[in-house]
């Protein structure tokens, strides 16, 4: 049975960097550099949203020695889910800043 | 002063090995390319369930792309143990992880009463890092078999079974693992009967004497630890009470210090006696396997899908 645990905060900013461009293929050494991640939580995380459904990947052709690379990007349902995340974090933020400002 | 001894020649021996191993030019043979992080992560990647043989690939994909040296051995050691934790655990990786806490807890629980008894100062430190080594090195060997495709569940099993027949035989309660009160056929079964019998039905099994050896390596291996950890615990409850050992010291520190160190030189020989009279059961087999006519054998071509190494 798949667990659909709320996303931990690497796995938010790892959506949030591929949202930032959702018709860009990623690489994953270039996300992990992004996010600031190292690749012990990178790929557990990419395995986890593409299990969700809300990754997609492909395959880059090798270039001479070199083995193929791995693609990622949102899916329409990964990029309707950072669309909540947002939302949902706007409108958390909106009260806590109305009571900064009602304290003030 | 005498654990010096025994430590310098065993880290010379270490740097002799090294060494020749980085001279060998068969490890070249891949390109220069083949280093020690693209090994890792080939190791790693090795023991991911099948059905993320793809992320594996994916991260051999990225390493091929990283040139500096440091941030390719950044990589792969991320990599690596993302593999190892990577749910779902494969056969391999079950395997591994079984291994490594069963000889943890062991060596944990050795140290521990190194440090209860004091036995540190006369060489028990010492006699922790061989351990260690010993161990670790056999663990190594033991990740390398379980990749292999039909070796990780029948060797487990296998070293499960050798290991509860030479319990069942000499007896189950820790007094008797600490002080054995054996006869020659108990002998017999525990160190030839049994380790022969999982060599030969591993082959039969698989129909392949190379796949069969495998397994009794790793069963050999799997049921040393187990008796080495059970063997561990004994002395850790019984301490040094019962009666006294014949070639036992006359302190307390001493029949200790006598006793979790016949544990370790069980533990090599046990590794060493039920994989060659394993293989010697394989071999067996095998030679029966090539003179039956085919067809008559249980049918098991691939037992377990293949895993990308």
């Amino acid at each position: 049975m798949q667990r659909n645990r709320p996303p931990s905060p690497q796995a938010i900013n790892v959506l949030r960097a591929l949202a930032a461009d959702p018709a860009r293929w990623r690489y994953g050494y270039d996300l992990a550099t992004e996010v600031h991640l190292k690749s012990g939580s990178l790929y557990p995380i990419l395995v986890r949203l593409a299990d969700r459904g809300l990754l997609e990947t492909s395959w880059e052709p090798g270039v001479g020695s070199r083995p193929p690379r791995h693609l990622y990007r949102l899916t329409g349902d990964g990029r309707d889910f950072v669309a909540a995340l947002t939302a949902a974090r706007a409108d958390r933020t909106v009260p806590a800043m109305h009571n900064r400002w009602s304290e003030a | 002063m005498l654990g010096g001894l025994f430590f310098v020649p065993m880290v010379g021996l270490l740097g002799i090995l090294i060494a020749w191993y980085r001279r060998d030019p068969r490890r070249f043979l891949d390109g220069p390319t083949e280093d020690a992080p693209l090994r890792l992560m080939r190791w790693a990647i090795g023991l991911l369930a099948p059905q993320r043989a793809e992320w594996g690939q994916a991260m051999l994909g990225e390493l091929g792309c990283i040139e500096d040296r440091i941030r390719r051995t950044r990589f792969a050691l991320g990599c690596a143990s993302a593999a190892l934790v990577l749910p779902p655990w494969g056969r391999a990786a079950t395997g591994v992880w079984a291994m490594i806490l069963l000889a943890a807890g062991a060596i944990g629980l050795y140290a521990g009463m190194a440090v209860h008894y004091g036995l540190g100062g006369g060489g028990g430190w010492i006699a922790v890092s061989i351990l260690t080594v010993f161990v670790l090195g056999v663990l190594l060997g033991a990740s390398a078999l379980v990749r292999r495709p039909g070796v990780a569940l029948p060797g487990l099993l296998g070293g499960l079974f050798i290991a509860v027949i030479f319990l069942t035989v000499s007896g189950f309660t820790f007094l008797d693992q600490i002080l054995p009160n054996t006869v020659g056929w108990h002998r017999l079964v525990q160190v030839i009967a049994v380790p022969f019998l999982v060599g030969a039905v591993g082959t039969w099994w698989s129909r392949d004497p190379i796949i069969g050896k495998r397994i009794v390596r790793l069963a050999a291996i799997t049921a040393s630890l187990g008796l080495f950890a059970y063997t561990t615990i004994a002395v850790a409850v019984i301490g040094g009470g019962g009666p006294p050992d014949q070639d036992g010291g006359f302190t307390l520190r001493g029949t200790i210090s006598d006793r979790i160190g016949n544990n370790m030189v069980l533990l090599g020989f046990t590794i060493l006696v039920f994989a060659t009279i394993g293989w010697g059961g394989a071999a067996a087999a095998g030679r029966l396997l090539r003179c039956t006519p085919a067809g008559t054998g249980p049918v098991t071509s691939n037992p377990v899908p293949p895993q990308e190494a």
